[in-house]
């Protein structure tokens, strides 16, 4: 038997998947799959969702940066870059589907951070936060965002994602 | 005896230890299918000599005995299909409850452009009950005389309209005076109520008039209603058009039509449904259901298998192409294999502990039948045994992704499907919860306009406690498009 960590579902030896929930109960390290090449309606709406290695691309690569994440703590830098949003959260067992950016290697789940925690995206010049409605909240300098309302950020404003503090650094535009 | 190209048991479709009992048994499906007093086709009155003459060797001991000393040892292997088979665990686990297994079949032309995609006989059935009237007439009139005008010269089309009544409005023969059909294709008025088995009936009488193995024999079934009262007739019906070879896909336009009921026919002949949500959409999905068909590689495989004790077949999907539930009968209808797409079906075991004797299970005796439409011989049968090895601890190495990616893009198809069955029960708590799930997963894969559907859907269903006919259609069809995206994705 294997119980969901995310539903508790009792689920059949062998099972990969929660039949309950649909959460994944095996921990697989390629789980790239996930994502769905974007079709014609998606690029119109302005949504890429190729598969994202924000993590572990090179700060200063060639490609279009719009945007760093500074995590305070740790010091380490994430560019944004390629695509114009960015889901912030954490990858735990039993996730199916996982954020763009993992947080987890920062201490997320210490922090508090959620498995979908924010989205980071960029309309137009306008570069946007907004709380997926995540159990611990987030807070824009301080100040508690009310959940999927967009917040306008500016160049050094500190996002906390629960307890996690992250500086946004904008590239000026 | 002569030598010929082909050997007796190629010839009747079963392996070189056949029991005497299989090869009467392929024997008599051979022989329906090719008695001179049904055949059409030139050169099948040949082939079902040469059945007989298989039968007649192979069905007395000692003459087939002699026969076998003049085969070569070696039973060749299949020079024109490929397999391979991805299993979700390294092993079985040796436990005292039940446990899941998942295999992933996939079967593909062992060379690309070896064998030329087969002419068409395709009967166009079109439901012109009352509610069709206006766009939606107009629209189906504009696609079959677009079809009709891309039709290959070597393609056979036929028309069929029925309400509470069919009537053929282009039989099917080689198309000469095309202004003379599209003119009887304009001509059709919607009246009446929908009674499917009616046309159906009158589809399959006019894809037998030229019934020929070496086309894509099938039957387009348009509709945009519940039938009534003839739902068990329907299935018959498409049962005996899978045993002559002949494929059944449905496809419903708007809410208002009974999606399982369309699969359950389909999926009796290895066809799919297909959901036309808007009437401007009928042309490009007719266009593209005949650019498949055109495209066919092997019109059908089918899977026949020994039932295993405390082995339970549970669920069976076709990922592509054209994905769509496998009804779990004997043998298992898989679907078609195209020219450039290979045919993924998926299978989910329960084993039951009773089952797990000595080191190794089989959870499924197959024997896989393709039939090649453009080739007249048939191809010999292939073995396809699922075999896992029982250990007591779980091998530690990873699935395959191509099994993994699948089984997440099903898990969302399950959750709707849940939904569903959870909503049909009068659990509408559990069925929304479902729903939820299935919305928050799309949301993270970014299909976020379908995850709204999914979210308005379940909101409606706790406000009005009922399943939502339209919107439930899209869950449906677009989940299942998931896995055929996924499943290209990963043949990259």
């Amino acid at each position: 038997m294997i119980v969901c960590p995310n539903c508790r579902h009792n689920n059949m030896n062998g099972a990969m998947f929660c039949s309950e929930c649909g959460a994944h109960l095996m921990t697989t390290d390629n789980l790239v799959t996930q994502n769905i090449a974007p079709d014609q309606q998606d690029m119109e709406e302005d949504i890429s969702i190729r598969p994202v290695t924000g993590v572990h691309r090179v700060a200063g690569s060639k490609l279009d940066t719009w945007g760093t994440l500074h995590l305070l703590e740790t010091g380490q830098m994430l560019p944004l870059s390629d695509r114009n949003e960015f889901t912030l959260g954490r990858i735990s067992d039993g996730q199916p589907i996982m954020p763009d950016i993992d947080l987890s290697p920062y201490h997320a789940y210490a922090n508090g951070v959620s498995r979908l925690h924010a989205v980071v995206k960029r309309r137009d010049e306008q570069i946007i936060l907004m709380d997926l409605g995540s159990s611990n909240g987030t807070y824009l300098n301080g100040k508690r965002i009310p959940p999927n309302m967009e917040q306008f950020l500016r160049h050094g404003d500190v996002a906390m994602l629960g307890k996690l503090k992250i500086q946004i650094l904008l590239k000026p535009a | 005896m002569p030598a010929k190209a082909v050997d007796y048991y190629t010839i009747l479709g079963v392996l070189r230890d056949a029991s005497l009992e299989e090869i009467k048994r392929a024997y008599f499906e051979a022989a329906q299918r090719l008695h001179p007093d049904k055949n059409k086709a030139p050169g099948e009155t040949e082939l079902f000599l040469d059945i007989q003459q298989a039968y007649e060797t192979l069905s007395n001991p000692k003459r087939r005995a002699q026969y076998d000393a003049t085969l070569p040892a070696q039973e060749p292997a299949s020079a024109l299909i490929q397999h391979h088979i991805y299993f979700s665990r390294g092993n079985l686990v040796r436990l005292a409850e039940p446990q899941l297994l998942y295999a992933l079949i996939e079967v593909a032309p062992r060379e690309k452009d070896t064998i030329p995609a087969p002419p068409l006989n395709v009967a166009l059935v079109l439901d012109r009950s009352t509610s069709m009237q206006g766009g939606k007439m107009d629209m189906v009139k504009a696609a079959a005389i677009q079809l009709l005008r891309s039709l290959r010269p070597e393609d056979i089309l036929s028309v069929v309209a029925f309400s509470d009544k069919a009537e053929v409005i282009i039989p099917a023969a080689f198309q000469r005076d095309r202004a003379k059909m599209e003119s009887h294709i304009q001509m059709m008025q919607t009246g009446g109520a929908t009674e499917i088995f009616h046309g159906l009936e009158a589809g399959l009488g006019e894809v037998r008039r030229s019934l020929d193995p070496s086309r894509v024999n099938h039957i387009i079934l348009l509709t945009d209603g519940h039938t009534y009262g003839d739902e068990a007739a329907c299935l018959d019906l498409a049962a005996r058009a899978a045993a002559e070879n002949i494929g059944v896909s449905g496809m419903g336009i708007g809410s208002d039509w009974n999606d399982i009921f369309l699969d359950a026919l389909a999926s009796r002949t290895g066809g799919n449904s297909a959901y036309i949500a808007q009437p401007k959409d009928i042309q490009r999905i007719l266009t593209e259901k005949f650019k498949a068909l055109a495209n066919t590689f092997a019109d059908e495989v089918s899977l026949s298998y020994t039932p295993q004790d405390g082995v339970k077949l549970n669920y069976a999907f076709r990922i592509q192409p054209e994905g769509g539930p496998v009804s779990l009968e004997n043998p298992l209808k898989l679907g078609p294999i195209l020219q450039d797409v290979p045919l993924n079906t998926l299978l989910e075991f329960i084993v039951e502990p009773s089952a797990l004797k000595g080191d190794a299970l089989t959870v499924l005796n197959g024997l896989m039948k393709v039939s090649i439409a453009s080739r007249a011989q048939p191809i010999p049968p292939i073995r396809v045994p699922l075999t896992r090895a029982i250990n007591t601890e779980a091998a530690s190495e990873p699935p395959p992704t191509k099994i993994l990616s699948a089984l997440s893009r099903l898990t969302l198809y399950r959750l709707q499907e849940k939904a569903r069955n959870e909503a049909d029960a009068g659990r509408i708590d559990s069925a929304t919860r479902h729903l939820k799930n299935l919305a928050a997963h799309l949301l993270s894969q970014g299909e976020q306009s379908l995850a709204r559907t999914a979210l308005l859907e379940a909101d409606s269903l706790e406000r009005t406690r009922a399943w939502g006919a339209e919107r439930s259609k899209e869950i449906k069809y677009r989940t299942r498009a998931l896995l055929l995206s996924g499943a290209k994705e990963n043949q990259k």
